[in-house]
């Protein structure tokens, strides 16, 4: 019966798992995300201190993973930017997907800022009392507003499930935002680009930090537009990763292999670019913007360990350069293996410097007294951040099992099928 | 300007920064606003059906969108970019025969493909209706001998209500089966005048006016797309459920719906019907 049920909903001519081995997949997620909320739970009702984030330790695991999943995120904006605005038509293939790693993305990130900030009921607090001077304010509301559009994406896809196109006021509905999508594309850009740019200038202009600090252009550090540059360059490889590991997950072919070789081609040539304006930075910043105050280079790297120059090395040319080269030359990025292996390093990489700039800076001490600072999140942290991989997992899921998200599937069963 | 902004003040930060975001803000909540605003006008010039094979033919893969004429292997590898609907296609002007010639092309013979009957005195639709000149110039619309298959004895054909308004390639019946519902396209423009009586049609159609068939099969043309529908079908089916159907050649049962495991019944519907 409810086999009969959830085979209702499920698209016509494509092959899914039986209902009961989903939820056997769905089942480990769940538990996640229970202990996720009941995590979430605790340090709503009672507070931060369930977090080993301080004073001085204010930024912990929590904004890693939000500025890391926004920047994996960002592969919704860009393939919609490339699809609805270049007319590069072949990315049909993934933009649904894209939309809803988008979505997870985002709205995950706005939960756990949520439970950061602590204070959810007084959310409207940040609209009502808007810092315009602070970077901040910038995220919060553009964060809110691509949220906002991404929700509006999500509903074409999920108003195609196979239930609900039976209204035909529904299908009319999509139909006709569908049509409208391309203003979509380009507000979502606009937003993407300022929030991913405010997040990075968070950063370059924390003046208290020589760590971080970065000169810029005119109100803008130069970590605002590296920010955006690799969003935009991670987030194509993202799309692609995330359609592999679905292949590999469900064994089935989804996207055509020139899918693959325009998200690598795109992401290879934006990670070029990056690693480049990124040495410039690291040179400048070496040379000129640390030693100024007061602060030569090398001594943010005396403390070894986990922020020794190998991570410097690892995030600029074994976790850039090396992925980009893979995606760019041809007859690299032909090879399966060698795309997945390249959109997987650029991911690291972009992670690596999200954390590089969260948690190493705030590590680093800044006067002579000082000392540096270790953290370990506690379990709560860990667990809530577990919720939000949890609850990517289960909306991706479901959405992959229920709705259209790669509308080639359908032809390369047939095929496959006919070989 | 802003007076529900606590604090505003007018300085450029406040201008632009605000600024940009009531202009988002505004642009994002009209353009759904527009896109409400649009389907609530098609409902209501009933433009439902139209919206519905729009978006169901872009679902469709290229195998499924052949063109007429690439079946024919008059043009390999065309696929149609017209949704079905020949009447104003240049390519198929210039390869048509005209409706005169069709009609005479048109003959009582009875062809089969596989099994499946295929009389030669109709025309055909892509998602498996026919239509056929009644005496009295009513049009008999029909489900063809693959479509009454799957309907089987004890499937329930929805048939739409006297005085409905057929467009060609827009939903006109619904088959209830198993479970399974899956809508039927109409291969005519005009209005139903009730059931038909001769068994065979499902209803009569007064056609509108200018009504012409040239999007419509006929009969070499109509033989050679049975067989490659059934190729396709086959190769679908096995994609889709995993089953091997005809390996060994053999003809389409009676009664698909009661050889069929229901999961292979339903997507047997889907593409038969167009109803993907």
């Amino acid at each position: 019966m409810v086999e009969r049920l959830d085979e209702g909903w499920i698209a016509r001519g494509v092959r899914r798992a039986p209902f009961d081995r989903f939820l056997l997949w769905a089942a480990p997620w769940a538990a996640l995300l229970a202990l996720g909320a009941y995590a979430i739970f605790l340090c709503l009702r009672d507070g931060l201190f369930h977090t080993n984030m301080d004073n001085r330790y204010v930024f912990g695991l929590w904004i890693f993973l939000d500025l890391a999943v926004i920047a994996l995120g960002a592969g919704a904006f860009f393939t919609g930017f490339l699809l609805y605005v270049l007319r590069k038509t072949e990315l049909r293939a993934v933009i649904n997907s894209a939309v809803v790693i988008g979505l997870v993305c985002y709205s995950g990130a706005v939960l756990i800022l949520a439970v950061d900030v602590g204070q959810p009921l007084r959310a409207w607090f940040t609209f009502y009392h808007p810092n315009v001077h602070s970077m901040l304010t910038e995220v919060t509301f553009c964060i809110t507003c691509y949220l906002t559009v991404l929700l509006i994406e999500y509903v074409p896809i999920f108003l195609k499930n196979r239930r609900l196109a039976l209204k035909p006021s529904m299908l009319v509905f999509e139909y006709n935002l569908h049509k409208v999508m391309v203003v979509f594309a380009l507000v979502g850009t606009l937003l993407s680009f300022f929030h991913q740019g405010s997040l990075g200038g968070l950063f370059g202009v924390l003046r208290g930090r020589p760590f971080a600090f970065r000169e810029g252009l005119l109100i803008w550090p130069s970590t605002f537009f590296l920010f955006v540059l690799s969003a935009m360059a991670v987030g194509p490889s993202f799309v692609a990763l995330t359609t592999w590991m679905a292949e590999k997950v469900t064994r089935r072919r989804l996207v055509k292999d020139e899918v693959y070789q325009t998200l690598g081609r795109i992401s290879g040539k934006l990670l070029l670019a990056y690693v480049f304006f990124k040495c410039l930075d690291t040179l400048l910043w070496i040379n000129q913007t640390a030693p100024e105050r007061g602060f030569p280079a090398h001594r943010f790297y005396e403390y070894g360990g986990a922020f020794g120059t190998w991570i410097l090395f690892t995030e600029i040319a074994l976790l850039g350069l090396v992925p980009a080269l893979l995606l760019l030359k041809p007859e690299w990025r032909a090879r399966r293996g060698l795309l997945i292996a390249g959109a997987a390093m650029a991911c690291l990489g972009v992670t690596l410097n999200r954390f590089v700039f969260t948690i190493q800076t705030l590590a680093l001490p800044t006067l002579p007294f000082d000392r540096l600072l270790l953290y370990w999140p506690s379990w709560q942290e860990f667990a809530a951040f577990g919720f939000v991989l949890a609850y990517g997992m289960l909306v991706y899921s479901f959405s992959y099992r229920y709705l259209k998200l790669f509308p080639q599937e359908r032809e390369l069963a047939m095929t496959e099928a006919k070989r | 300007m802003f007076p529900w902004v606590y604090g505003f003040e007018w300085h450029p930060g406040y201008l632009i920064f605000l600024g940009v975001f009531f202009t988002v803000a505004v642009v994002v909540a009209g353009t759904v606003l527009a896109a409400l605003w649009r389907s609530f006008s098609a409902v209501r010039r009933k433009q439902e059906g139209r919206i519905y094979w729009h978006t169901v033919f872009e679902d469709l893969a290229p195998e499924e969108r052949r063109c007429r004429h690439a079946i024919t292997g008059e043009l390999p590898e065309r696929c149609c970019d017209r949704e079905f609907d020949c009447r104003g296609c240049r390519m198929h002007a210039r390869l048509l025969y005209s409706d005169e010639a069709g009609a005479r092309a048109a003959s009582s013979e009875q062809a089969e493909v596989c099994g499946i009957s295929l009389p030669l005195d109709r025309y055909y639709h892509r998602g498996h209706t026919w239509v056929r000149e009644g005496e009295d110039g009513a049009l008999l619309v029909g489900l063809d001998d693959l479509g009454r298959r799957l309907a089987g004895g004890d499937g329930i054909v929805e048939l739409p209500a006297p005085g409905t308004e057929l467009r060609v390639n827009e939903p006109a019946f619904r088959l209830r089966r198993n479970g399974v519902e899956a809508r039927i396209l109409s291969p005519v423009d005009g209005t139903v005048e009730g059931p038909a009586c001769d068994g065979e049609a499902l209803i009569r159609v007064r056609p509108a006016a200018g009504f012409r068939t040239v999007h419509l099969l006929r009969g070499g043309e109509a033989a050679a797309w049975m067989r490659h529908e059934l190729d396709r079908l086959q190769v679908a089916l096995a994609a889709s459920c995993g089953a091997a159907t005809l390996a060994d050649g053999g003809v389409a049962a009676p009664d698909l719906g009661r050889s069929l495991a229901p999961r292979e019944f339903d997507t047997m519907c889907g593409l038969v019907f167009l109803d993907v």
